[in-house]
């Protein structure tokens, strides 16, 4: 039996309440395939019966799953290349020159799926970075699935594939039976955590934060309200780092676009009154535009 | 831009020779290093080569050594495209003047991104 | 038994990988549960390991599903027909890719031969694995075969010392 419009709906008010994921009418298909898993290993006939069933009876380990199951985990090694080129050649080297051989970076990765978003952040940062200096990631997602995934390491032959530079491969990954597994040291400096982006954030203060392909799944109103949330957490100059296809559209004023080299950055605009240091542009924010050498500004959105 | 593929499948010829045409390039094709080599010979300047491991008359490690030889061949991108996966078999073909090393099996996608990684077909950036 | 770190679940993980991505429709490959039918016109390809672990690995299927499989990593329609060639050829390649990622996770260092293909496997060799998949309801069985004798196995392993 297909699903019924009461079944999705529920399930759809559910996620929206829990993920703000909007699955919109029509996405019935997405339900049905997503979910058919959960059914059949309950030995249920189809997805109906499931979301019935967890209606009446369910648990809150039922529902959680059910959102987890919902949620799209679509990611690769050095997504897009270029906002790990923007790290390599702009903000990593401008942080060291800013604090020093010492310098401790902060990270979030914010939604960070099986893991493979941390990682090349630490495999970036062990490139450019003096061995003096030392980065601390902190990696974050809603799902426990994804996140047992990442938290070992382990990624299948095909999952290596999508994007991983053969150097880094060499430098980082060993075999692990069928699979690779990325090296302990790496791991070391990213830390996992379960983490829901409509509750409150991760304390900062952040130099590097990765908020990417997520915020495409929610309403622009909870997209606002993260943003502004997130520009809280930011240190003084941090950079935000969203989504090829993702703009701090409606948030003039709030953070502005500077250009990195070839890729794109956010970074929070402070009042125009007193001069607030600048950490990833070594430059003083005096203004809303600033104009800095490295970081030079973009066009504003 | 050209690119050669070089392997003694013709089936995975096609396949890696469908990848490169949607993603813009032109590509010729041989089924072992020698009759690569006896293309290049001839003028056949590709930005790009796809090199099997393992194949007859002349393997592909062989290949990107003898490539890697000729300074005027230097600025052609060599990229392995095979089943070979050790670590230490990516280690020496890099050693040997390989680019980068794509593992069969692989995805589109996969051979995509590894092109972007060698600059050869263009990463989206914000307009 | 075997003195090698590859078992029924790498070799598994292993051919649904080269299925995932190269072979697309026809499902996933999945376990085949109860007996094998008999094999019309049996096809076998292989890709012989040398090294400190000499032996092969041998996919073998039925004619018709062997076109299937060809068309399918060609990227052919479904109605296509699969010539001689072809299917010699495309049959090896999947032989190779399984058997080339297997080679990965025998002892070091081993070489690959070429694949091969024919009726039947060659006759010799001691069988290590088995395994009994299913693609959309179509057998295919891989197996894992030792070519090593027990002397060679031993004089082997006391030049590695
Ligand atoms: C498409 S992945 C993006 C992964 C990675 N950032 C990238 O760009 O490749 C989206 C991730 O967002 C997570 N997610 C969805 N809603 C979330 C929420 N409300 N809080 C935290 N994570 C969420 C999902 O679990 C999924 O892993």
């Amino acid at each position: 039996m297909s699903l019924s419009a009461e079944s999705f709906e529920h399930v759809a008010d559910l996620v929206l309440r829990r993920s703000a994921i909007r699955l919109a009418p029509g996405k019935e298909y997405l339900v049905e395939t997503r979910l058919l898993g959960m059914a059949r290993e309950r030995g249920l006939a189809d997805v109906e019966e499931l979301v019935r069933q967890v209606r009446a009876s369910g648990t809150e380990a039922d529902r959680e799953r059910i959102v987890e199951e919902l949620t799209t985990n679509e990611t690769s090694w050095f997504r897009d290349q270029l906002p790990f080129e923007s790290l390599r050649e702009h903000v990593l080297p401008r942080i060291v020159a800013e604090r020093g051989p010492a310098a401790r970076v902060r990270v979030w990765s914010a939604a960070c799926s099986t893991g493979q978003e941390p990682y090349s952040i630490a495999m970036t940062a062990a490139e450019v970075l003096p061995p003096t200096a030392s980065v601390e990631i902190l990696a974050t997602d809603l799902s426990d699935q994804v996140l047992a995934q990442a938290r070992s390491g382990t990624y299948s032959q095909l999952e290596i594939n999508r994007g991983m530079p053969a150097s880094m491969m060499v430098r980082h990954l060993v075999r692990s039976g069928a699979q690779w597994q990325v090296n302990p040291d790496l791991r070391r400096s990213v830390t996992f955590r379960k983490h829901n982006l409509l509750d409150m954030l991760p304390l900062g203060p952040f130099d590097i934060v990765f908020l990417r392909n997520v915020l495409i799944y929610f309403d622009v109103a909870v997209k606002h309200d993260i943003l502004r949330r997130v520009a809280r957490v930011m240190a003084p100059g941090g950079v935000l780092v969203l989504g090829s296809a993702e703009t701090v559209f409606g948030m003039d004023g709030e953070w502005s676009r500077v250009q990195a080299g070839r890729g794109s950055l956010y970074v929070v605009q402070r009042p125009a009154t007193g001069a607030v240091p600048s950490v990833a542009t070594g430059m003083t924010h005096t203004h809303r535009a600033a104009v800095v050498p490295a970081l030079a500004r973009g066009g504003q959105e | 831009m050209r690119a050669l593929v070089i392997d003694d499948s013709r089936a995975m010829r096609r396949i890696v020779s469908g990848i490169l045409k949607d993603l813009g390039l032109e590509p010729y094709e041989a089924e072992h290093g020698q009759a690569a080599l006896a293309l290049l010979e001839d003028g056949l300047d590709p930005a790009l080569a796809c090199v099997d491991w393992n194949m007859p008359v002349m393997d592909g490690l062989t290949f990107v050594t003898s490539v890697r030889a000729r300074p005027q061949w230097r600025s052609m991108t060599l990229m392995m495209v095979t089943t070979e996966s050790e670590q230490s078999q990516i280690v020496r073909a890099l050693a040997a003047g390989a680019h980068e090393y794509l593992i069969k099996p692989f995805t589109p996608d996969a051979m995509r991104a590894k092109l972007e990684i060698l600059g050869l077909v263009r990463t989206e950036t914000h307009a | 038994m075997s003195p090698i770190a590859v078992g029924e679940r790498e070799i598994f993980e292993i051919a649904r990988e080269v299925f995932d991505a190269m072979i697309p429709g026809g499902g996933a490959l999945e376990e085949w549960h109860g007996d094998l039918p008999v094999q019309h016109e049996p096809l076998t390809a292989w890709v012989a390991f040398h090294g400190p672990f000499s032996g092969r690995a041998v996919l073998s299927s039925e004619r018709g599903t062997v076109d299937d499989l060809a068309s399918a990593l060609l990227g052919l329609g479904p109605d296509a027909v699969v010539g001689d060639e072809d299917r010699l050829d495309a049959f090896g390649e999947i032989a190779n890719m399984v058997g080339g990622n297997l080679k990965s996770l025998l002892p070091f260092p081993g070489t690959l031969g070429l694949p091969e293909v024919a009726a039947e496997p060659p006759a010799d060799g001691v069988l290590l694995e088995k395994l009994r998949l299913s693609w959309g309801g179509r057998p295919i069985v891989i197996t894992l075969w030792s070519t090593d004798s027990a002397a060679a196995a031993l004089s082997e392993g006391s030049t590695l010392q």
